[in-house]
């Protein structure tokens, strides 16, 4: 059985996920309120559309919402992605149900509702502006296990503290690791007694508290 | 008797939605003497309250906490929900009951069908859908009644 995955609301978010979810394999269906936008998501391929309000129980119950094994609530209203993840879990019993909320200050009360992934699109924008603003050193971050873990790439330039050390002599945090070092067109798994030098590229693993700690060791930032 | 109990301090309504239904409860409860503040998200909507409105406005998004907070929504009594939006109703409702544990709290829905939303959480749920059918069955059962005094 493929993983049925039930997107509502959202144009360009649904527009892309949708075609993203589908070629990994996913059965993916979406509704959305607006006609013309209806028709504009019909033109994916493979993908189902329904035409509706998706806080109403009975369009959600056209959509198959019973079968559906994740249900995203993509809305433009805190309200409405609330209700209909609840409808979702208390009325048609999916699984795992994530919901997009605008404003920060209600992820733990959307937790509290019993939904399951809550994802707040301005914090996270927010954080990635003020990576790339006051960490410039960084290049790239992924967050992964609703942001508590993230993985980052960090480049060693040559000024950096750590250049020249070897791994056991730099005060990492220990909730951080090096996971891996690229070195031109090199990857290795770095031991205790390998050499950063400069120009190296470090994959760190961290927790969230101590990822900026450990750039701030690591490039002297 | 009821007059006295409004007196009472505890006694703090806050109404969300500032309609036809949430005006006229607002100037009801103002009038009996409670302490009453009613909330919308539009200013203009308060032109509906009387003149003679005793409580206070505060204009905003109930949605948001920080909103909720100004009102003062821990000192409430009670939290009564009635603007045009169900899915509106239904967060603030919740927000109240969850978060503040507001003893009573009242959710007006016009969609009778999201009422398993609630039915955990006891909200107390107002639906004029239903109250209209029950109201329009009993006039059609009446002349009924009338021909069988007859």
């Amino acid at each position: 059985m493929k993983t049925q995955v039930l997107l509502i609301g959202g144009f360009q978010k649904t527009k892309y996920l949708s075609t993203s979810l589908i070629k990994k394999g996913y059965r993916v269906t979406a509704i959305n309120a607006d006609e013309k936008k209806c028709l504009s998501l019909a033109e994916i391929d493979k993908l189902s559309v329904y035409h509706g309000d998706g806080t109403k129980p009975f369009i959600l119950e056209e959509a198959n919402a019973q079968n559906a094994d994740i249900a995203i609530a993509l809305t433009e209203r805190d309200d409405s992605n609330l209700v209909i993840c609840e409808l979702c879990k208390k009325k048609f019993n999916v699984k795992k149900t994530v919901a997009l909320i605008s404003d920060p200050k209600k992820t733990d009360f959307f937790y509290r509702m019993g939904i399951d992934s809550v994802v707040c699109a301005i914090s996270a924008v927010a954080n990635i502006i003020e990576q790339q603003a006051f960490l410039e050193e960084m290049a790239t971050l992924v967050p992964i296990g609703e942001g508590r873990i993230k993985i980052a790439q960090v480049p060693i330039s040559g000024t950096a503290p750590t250049v020249d050390k070897m791994l056991w002599e730099i005060n990492l945090p220990k909730q951080v690791i090096i996971g891996c070092i690229l070195r031109g067109d090199k990857s290795m798994i770095p031991r205790g007694d390998t050499r950063i030098l400069a120009g190296d590229v470090l994959v760190l693993i961290s927790s969230d508290k101590h990822e900026t700690a450990a750039v701030q060791e690591l490039t002297g930032w | 008797m009821r007059f006295f109990l409004s007196k009472e301090k505890d006694d703090y309504t806050i109404i969300v939605g500032c309609g036809r239904l949430g005006a006229n409860l607002a100037n009801t409860l103002s009038d009996r003497g409670g302490s009453v503040i009613i909330i919308d998200n539009s200013n203009d909507a308060f032109r509906k309250l009387s003149p003679s409105y005793g409580g206070l406005t505060l204009t905003g998004n109930a949605t948001e906490i920080s909103t909720l907070s100004e009102a003062q929504i821990e000192k409430a009594s009670a939290v009564v929900t009635v603007t045009n939006n169900d899915n509106t109703n239904i967060m603030v409702a919740q927000i109240a009951k969850e978060l503040y544990h507001i003893q009573h709290v009242i959710a007006r829905l016009y969609d009778p069908e999201r009422d398993c939303v609630y039915r955990e959480f006891d909200i107390e749920t107002i639906c004029p859908a239903v109250l209209s059918a029950k109201e329009i069955d009993k006039l059609l059962n009446m002349p009924v009644a009338r021909e069988d005094a007859v």
